[in-house]
């Protein structure tokens, strides 16, 4: 009696560490998403006549800042930094006031797993709001992505094309197109307005993704090329051939044939004492 | 009988186990019969915050101090077939980097390919799967310049079900992706069934 109480608890220990042991290690192995459960935020100033400001970024319920940007000015736009998924708030107060002052404005923002956002401080100083930009991060193979933040109070209506496509006809201030399809290369991207044109050259490879931002320059108009994001303007097909199979089997790391050994084990051991149980015991002296 | 042959089993089963498990991410910083390299000395450039991307130059070299990897870097591209370029038998020590792909420290997914193994020894990246999160790979690039990554992630996938987009998509941080074989290896094929990924992130 003793003993098969004791084979019991053993086997049910060895189960136990079976499970502890494998199935984390199993799971890693088979999981098909390259998900860390992380998306990407940037921050940018497009307010003109708005003066610098310091920027925070505040996990949802939390008072202490996740992240804080200082002197943050009119045409800065940060990196894209990465963070949990989750809800989040945007507090923007003006540069150097204390971190426990009332922001000037704050906005609430929702990063899901995977997905980048552009929260940007828009519009005139009497106006200003901040305004969540879903960031786009998948190209068509071979292609690019433009679109354009028309941020200039000197001119309140621009016409923006690029080479000889037209990406806004008329585009209003504090406002932004959608992301349009384009053919990678060097073209001239030009802003014509009231007060002036503008243009520049912009580069743009096959599986990036783009922002053109027109700003109120000194003399005149400036358009910036922000990189939203990028990728293999030809991605490989398929797999990657990668082995020859000299030491297959050999490899480091695997818990499989382990975790089958112990499934084996198990299996007999549970036999055993199912099929030992059922047989009469023997007698002593028989 | 069955009871305690199938104990012994069990027994040796976990043993094994536990040592599987024991020489790979038990003994960080350095895995059990591994040759670790230093981690290379240099200036590591991080983009400072909030100024505009520079361009960077050609990734020349690559070293993963935690799995023994110190290899200077081929240029690959693509096949006629679309798949990606890989280094030669007689190179198996050696990985390469994806021409079509993002520079190392520049935004978006740079492609880093090495083998597993040749006929009869290990290649570059035997020990790729037995990476984890947090650990340390540095790219050295032509102009001298080091770029240092943290791994975020490592994970198996069928070959038959590889994640395109996952992998060779668009994002917008400094990142890079190191890919081998693992999984079974079909004798028939002479491949193996999986692909492994690690994915890193530029620590800035």
């Amino acid at each position: 009696m003793k003993s098969s109480r004791l084979t019991r608890r053993l086997l049910m220990l060895l189960a136990a560490s079976a499970l502890l042991l494998g199935i984390p290690a199993a799971a890693t192995a088979f999981a098909s998403s390259a998900t860390t459960g992380t998306g990407w935020i940037r921050l940018a100033h497009l307010s003109p006549n708005t003066p610098a400001v310091d920027v925070y970024l505040y996990s949802f319920g939390n008072s202490n800042a996740k992240i804080v940007l200082h002197h943050v000015a009119y045409g800065d736009a940060s990196p894209y930094e990465t963070v949990t998924a989750g809800d989040y708030s945007v507090a923007m107060r003006l540069a150097g006031a204390s971190s426990s002052s009332a922001p000037v404005l704050s906005t609430g923002v929702t990063i899901a797993a995977g997905h980048a956002y552009t929260v940007a401080g828009m519009g005139p100083e009497s106006g200003l709001r901040l305004q969540v930009l879903d960031d786009d991060l998948t190209t068509p193979s071979g292609r690019g992505l433009v679109r354009v933040i028309q941020a200039s109070l000197k001119d309140q209506t621009v016409k923006v094309t690029y080479g000889s496509t037209v990406l806004a006809s008329s585009l209003a201030f504090a406002t932004v197109t959608s992301y349009h399809t384009v053919t990678p290369g060097t073209v001239t991207v030009t802003v014509t307005a009231g007060g002036g044109d503008a243009n520049t050259s912009v580069s743009v490879a096959a599986g990036t993704v783009h922002t053109l931002v027109v700003l109120d320059g000194a003399n005149g108009l400036e358009i910036d090329n922000l990189t939203d994001a990028a990728g293999s303007g030809e991605p490989p097909g398929g797999g990657v051939t990668t082995g020859f199979g000299g030491v297959a089997g050999h490899g480091p790391g695997s818990a499989l044939p382990w975790l089958a050994l112990i499934a084996v084990g198990l299996a007999l051991a549970v036999t055993g004492s199912l099929t030992g149980r059922k047989r009469p015991q023997p007698r002593h002296g028989f | 009988m069955f009871l305690a042959a199938g104990l012994l089993v069990v027994a040796g089963g976990t043993a094994g186990l536990l040592l599987t498990r024991h020489g790979t991410p038990a003994l960080r910083p350095v895995a059990l019969g591994v040759n670790a390299v230093p981690a290379p000395t240099g200036r590591i450039v991080a983009p400072p915050p909030s100024a505009p991307p520079r361009p960077v130059s050609r990734p020349v070299a690559l070293t993963i101090p935690l799995i023994g990897v110190q290899t200077k870097l081929m240029y690959l591209g693509l096949n006629s077939d679309g798949a990606l370029q890989v280094p030669p038998l007689s190179m198996i020590s050696f990985a390469g980097w994806y021409t079509g792909s993002p520079r190392p420290g520049a935004i978006g997914s740079a492609i880093i390919v090495g083998h597993i193994d040749g006929y009869n020894r290990a290649g570059v990246f035997f020990r790729l799967n037995t990476l984890r999160r947090g650990d340390r790979i540095y790219v050295r690039r032509a102009d001298g310049t080091l770029v240092e990554f943290r791994v975020t992630s490592v994970q198996t996938y069928l070959k038959d079900h590889f994640p395109t987009e996952d992998v060779y998509g668009p994002v917008p941080d400094a990142e890079l992706r190191l890919i081998t074989c693992g999984g079974a290896f079909d004798p028939a094929t002479h491949h193996y069934l999986s692909n492994v990924v690690v994915y890193a992130a530029e620590v800035g």
